[in-house]
């Protein structure tokens, strides 16, 4: 199921989220809307909860408190079947460390999250080829995680986060485990797919990532929303 | 505390699963491993332990007491070779009372005048009365389980004097059936004198027929009448042990398969999965000897718990099973004997915890020369490039993608998947090879079965009193077949018999009436029809080199008739040669029968026909048919073992599901993360240990069935039968497609515990900690 959202429209919303682990709160009370086609970058320092944050909008986790509504669904009410049918066609998530199989060729990893939805092995390769022509690593499309840069696993994810075509891509430090210039080579490829029209969350503590990307800044401080600032696309 | 025991203790308690697995699986493959040991020790051991305790004669000799003095015997305890020599013991056979018969004699016996149990050879083991000191007293040769409320008995003997049960005492070698004093003996007319012989070389027949040769050099021509050496009595009483052996040996060397396996992949797999933390441990400045320490001590403390403990439980439940294989007229002598060898307790204590030690070793040492870094990255990220081929391939077919995904994982750790298939495989092989002996001892069991329903005896015991019947032989028989729900009766009589051409005495077996066959099976030939045809069991024919067709004189009160054999039934004793009626009144023309076999017609109630037969006559008792508890043993046994080793096979998938989930949390997780749902991860998971028990079934039932064709015949040959071909033809289609399912069911009990913990996997949790 496909749900039509245009620009403008609130994707995401968050009411007073709170996450406890134990007797450690990760999250206190957060409260967020985030619109259709916007890049909006999530900052703090190590341990405010950014990455939960994140868990909570991508169901990973649910809120041990407050509601999470993405496309108009509570993820917390999901069960876990509808948990990972929500992550599967409406979520992409690219992680800081990868996160690919390092028994499957990169085509493999891209064509894996569409034949999770049931797509035939041969649609979901065709797609995945087109999407490794558009990223530009169609030259590695059989070659293992284990023999790609840093650069290049973090193409083939953000791929495979493509794939099935999600409302909201999610990034979870996106080139933090990268050098600079495939750092620079990531956010050039973000940027694009904002600027055609994808909505992105990205988790960072990269200024400059956030700069480049985001057209939101969110700041978080001790589990809490400390600040919101509108960015100023760059040149 | 020192350190390397502070960090394995706390190892021990962060994989508080790891630990109950290898706990778990130690105790399990233990107590297989004594069962099956402790069995197999037991049915070669015991007869050398008693006879050496009784310290027995290796030659039991008889002389004609008429060619030889007694003088000339003593001297021949000189003869080179000769160790140890009891005797002259001067021997009589002697015809008992019918009474005599309640205590389990036949109708000759042996009765040599001894003046006590002990002495340098054959130490008689008397355990309920007195040894008789002067006439008119005898000690009965009698296993211990044998009632003593005999004693006081009085019979008199056919030859003359009375004879009172003073003691009962058992001999091994079966040196006689009755003693008594020397005073006594001269009133029964001995024949013979009886000499004990035991010699240096007792190694083999050879040996013992050299020593034997050169005791009778002196000796005058044809003195010796008889003899008996202790290896043919340790085969006659081995020999319901030695049936059970083959297949207990089977299922030990199995048990001991899978135990070895499974504890190497448990232990292997414990270390392996423990990569990232001895790196940590080495960054901490643990030295390489110490984190070698640390892994040994972890993987040895539940192992001993566990083999401590399963050697335990082996000797629990070894010991009902022993009770049974050691019963009978001739392995019972050794019923008090068997137990769980003090060898194999130590094996089990020993060898069990030096397995899993060496199978961490391995592993721990190569965790040992890994740099610290290596060791933390080869914890967290496994090899990529393994079999991609196949998971290729596997991507590409019309299957869903958790069950493609899972197809390909075994291939992804070869060594881990092939130690778990190998546990699978003998875990197949050894369900195969255990449905197979089931089916068989099933068949075996039954038979004969429904043959009859009651059987009726021509005598009765009524307060130590024998009650013989008023009527005679064939009216009891139109009497019983006359009673409500009778549908037939045949009558049932037996006498010794002289075997012409050999020194062999025979029991000549006569039937009488519409069902000749009883509860007999046929295994070659065909039935006895006609006066003079006769069916005889396997061992007769291999102990005598007879066969179908052959023609046996059989001679009795001075009657000799031939027979002529026509079927082989199946049948382990080799003294019954069994005829029509007319075949048996030809030796024996006043011949009765002393049983009366009947069946009942359908829906008759077997106990009331007993109570009616036994009203009609009071010198009648009854038995019901009852099942055969040889063969439920077997099955019931080899299922339990059967059980037992699945269990150990289920437990190491487990272990390997275990294992492969640990290594693939950060896999689980993403491909949670992309929308893998809790029921496809535990079919991923699932699949990933089908494939190897799809593999193993593929593998284990040929090696099942080929165990079976190398066991059943063998245990068969044991006890001298021949099997008839239908209850060895036991492969069928239905069955063997139930035997392929074993495979999958052994792997998919042992993945599912761990497919479901992998399926609740918290996915920001598992990729957060990454």
């Amino acid at each position: 199921m496909v749900t039509e959202v245009r620009t403008g429209d609130t994707v995401v919303r968050l009411d007073g989220v709170r996450k406890e682990y134990g007797e450690t709160v990760a999250l206190d009370g957060v409260s967020l809307e985030i619109r259709a086609g916007e890049a909006v970058a999530v900052m703090g320092p190590s341990g405010c909860g950014k990455s939960t944050l994140l868990s909570m909008i991508a169901g990973l986790d649910r809120p041990s408190a407050g509601t999470v509504v993405v496309h108009g669904e509570k993820v917390g009410e999901l069960s876990e079947k509808g948990l990972a049918l929500y992550r599967r066609r409406r979520i992409g998530m690219i992680f800081q460390f990868f996160n690919l199989i390092d028994d499957l060729s990169a085509l493999d990893n891209v064509a894996l999250a569409a034949q999770l939805t049931g797509t035939a092995a041969r649609q979901a390769r065709r797609r995945a080829l087109e999407l490794f022509e558009e990223l530009g690593i169609a030259d590695r499309r059989n070659a293992y995680p284990a023999v790609l840069s840093g650069g290049e696993r973090q193409r083939v994810a953000v791929a495979r986060a493509l794939m099935n075509r999600p409302a909201l891509l999610l990034a979870d430090e996106p080139t933090g485990a990268l050098d600079s210039r495939a750092g620079e080579q990531v956010m050039d490829l973000l940027l694009d797919l904002n600027q055609i029209g994808q909505t992105l969350i990205i988790v960072t503590h990269d200024e400059h990532l956030a700069q480049r990307c985001a057209s939101r800044l969110v700041q978080l401080a001790d589990g809490r929303v400390t600040g919101e600032h509108t960015l100023e696309p760059s040149a | 505390m020192s350190a390397v025991w502070k960090a394995a203790r706390a190892a021990v308690r962060r994989r508080r699963l790891q630990t109950l697995v290898i706990w778990l699986v130690t105790l399990v493959s233990t107590g297989s491993m004594v069962v099956a040991l402790g069995l197999v020790d037991a049915a070669s051991a015991p007869f050398d332990r008693v006879f050496g305790k009784q310290h027995g004669p290796h030659v039991v000799a008889e002389f004609d007491a008429g060619k030889v003095t007694d003088a000339q015997l003593r001297d021949t305890a000189r003869t080179s070779g000769v160790e140890a020599v009891a005797g002259p013991f001067p021997q009589a056979t002697v015809e008992i009372p019918r009474g005599a018969q309640d205590l389990g004699l036949g109708g000759d016996i042996r009765v040599v005048g001894r003046s006590g149990p002990g002495g340098s050879v054959d130490r008689v083991h008397l355990w309920a009365g007195r040894w008789p000191t002067r006439p008119g007293e005898m000690v009965m040769n009698r296993q211990s389980d044998w009632t003593a409320n005999a004693l006081g008995k009085k019979f008199h003997m056919p030859s003359g004097p009375t004879l009172t049960i003073v003691g009962f005492a058992f001999d091994l070698s079966d040196t006689a059936d009755v003693w008594v004093a020397p005073d006594q003996i001269a009133a029964l007319h001995p024949n013979a004198t009886q000499m004990l012989y035991r010699f240096r070389d007792a190694s083999s027949q050879n040996a013992l027929r050299a020593g034997l040769a050169g005791v009778t050099e002196g000796l005058p021509r044809g003195a010796l009448a008889g003899s008996r050496t202790y290896l043919s009595i340790k085969h006659q009483v081995g020999s319901a042990a030695r049936a059970y052996a083959p297949y207990l040996l089977a299922f030990g060397v199995l048990g001991i398969l899978v135990a070895v396996l499974i504890v190497a992949n448990v232990v292997g797999g414990a270390v392996v999965s423990g990569f990232r933390h001895i790196g940590i441990l080495k960054a901490l400045g643990f030295s390489p000897g110490q984190v070698l320490s640390v892994y040994l001590v972890m993987i040895s403390v539940p192992a001993v718990v566990g083999c401590a403990l399963g050697t335990l439980t082996g000797n629990l439940l070894a010991h009902p099973f022993f009770r049974f294989v050691f019963t009978g007229p001739d392995s019972g002598v050794l019923r008090d004997s068997v137990g769980i060898a003090p060898r194999v307790n130590a094996l089990a204590l020993i060898g069990m915890p030096l397995v899993c030690v060496l199978a961490a070793l391995g592993p721990s040492v190569r965790a040992r020369r890994l740099s610290a870094a290596r060791a933390i990255s080869a914890g967290s990220a496994p090899r990529a490039g393994r079999a991609l081929g196949i998971q290729r391939r596997l991507a590409g077919l019309r299957l869903p993608r958790s069950v493609s995904l899972g197809a390909g994982l075994p291939f992804a750790r070869p060594a881990r998947s092939a130690l778990t298939l190998a546990a699978v495989v003998l875990g197949v092989t050894t369900v195969t090879f255990a449905s197979g002996l089931a089916t068989t001892m099933t068949l075996f069991g039954d038979g004969g079965k429904g043959a009859y329903d009651v059987t009726v005896y021509a005598d009765n015991y009524v307060k130590g009193k024998v009650v013989l019947p008023v009527h005679g032989d064939r009216d009891l028989q139109s009497l019983l077949g006359s009673l409500p729900g009778a549908a037939r009766v045949t009558a049932r009589a037996d006498e010794d018999a002289q075997f012409v051409g050999s020194t062999k005495r025979v029991w000549i077996e006569g039937r009488r009436g519409a069902d000749l066959p009883l509860d007999d099976v046929l295994v070659r030939g065909r039935w006895m029809h006609r006066p003079g045809e006769v069916v005889v069991g396997s061992a007769f024919l291999r102990r005598n080199g007879v066969d179908i067709g052959d023609h046996l004189r059989l001679r009795r009160s001075g009657r000799e008739e031939e027979v002529t054999v026509v079927g082989e039934i199946l049948q382990d004793n080799d003294q019954v040669v069994t005829g029509t009626w007319p075949t048996f009144t030809a030796l024996l023309p006043d011949g009765k029968a002393f049983s009366y076999h009947v069946k009942l017609r359908k829906g008759a109630d077997p106990t009331a026909y007993a109570r009616a037969a036994r009203a009609v006559d009071k010198g009648l008792s009854t038995q019901l048919t009852g099942p055969n508890s040889g063969a439920e043993t077997i099955i019931g046994s080899a299922t339990a073992l059967t059980l037992m080793l699945a269990l150990v096979s289920s437990l190491g998938v487990f272990n390997t599901a275990v294992l492969n989930t640990h290594d693939r949390r950060r896999d689980l997780g993403m491909l949670k993360s992309i929308g893998m749902t809790p029921r496809q991860v535990t079919v991923m998971t699932v699949t990933s240990m089908a494939v190897l028990g799809a593999i193993g079934s593929v593998l284990g039932i040929p090696l099942g069935i080929a165990a079976y064709e190398v066991v059943v015949p063998r245990m068969a040959a044991g006890v001298d039968l021949t099997l008839p071909s239908y209850m060895t033809d036991v492969w069928h289609a239905p069955k063997l497609a139930a035997l392929a399912l074993a495979g999958l069911v052994i792997a998919v009990l042992g993945a599912l515990v761990p497919a479901r913990r992998a399926a609740r996997l918290t996915v920001a949790e598992v990729l957060h900690s990454e």
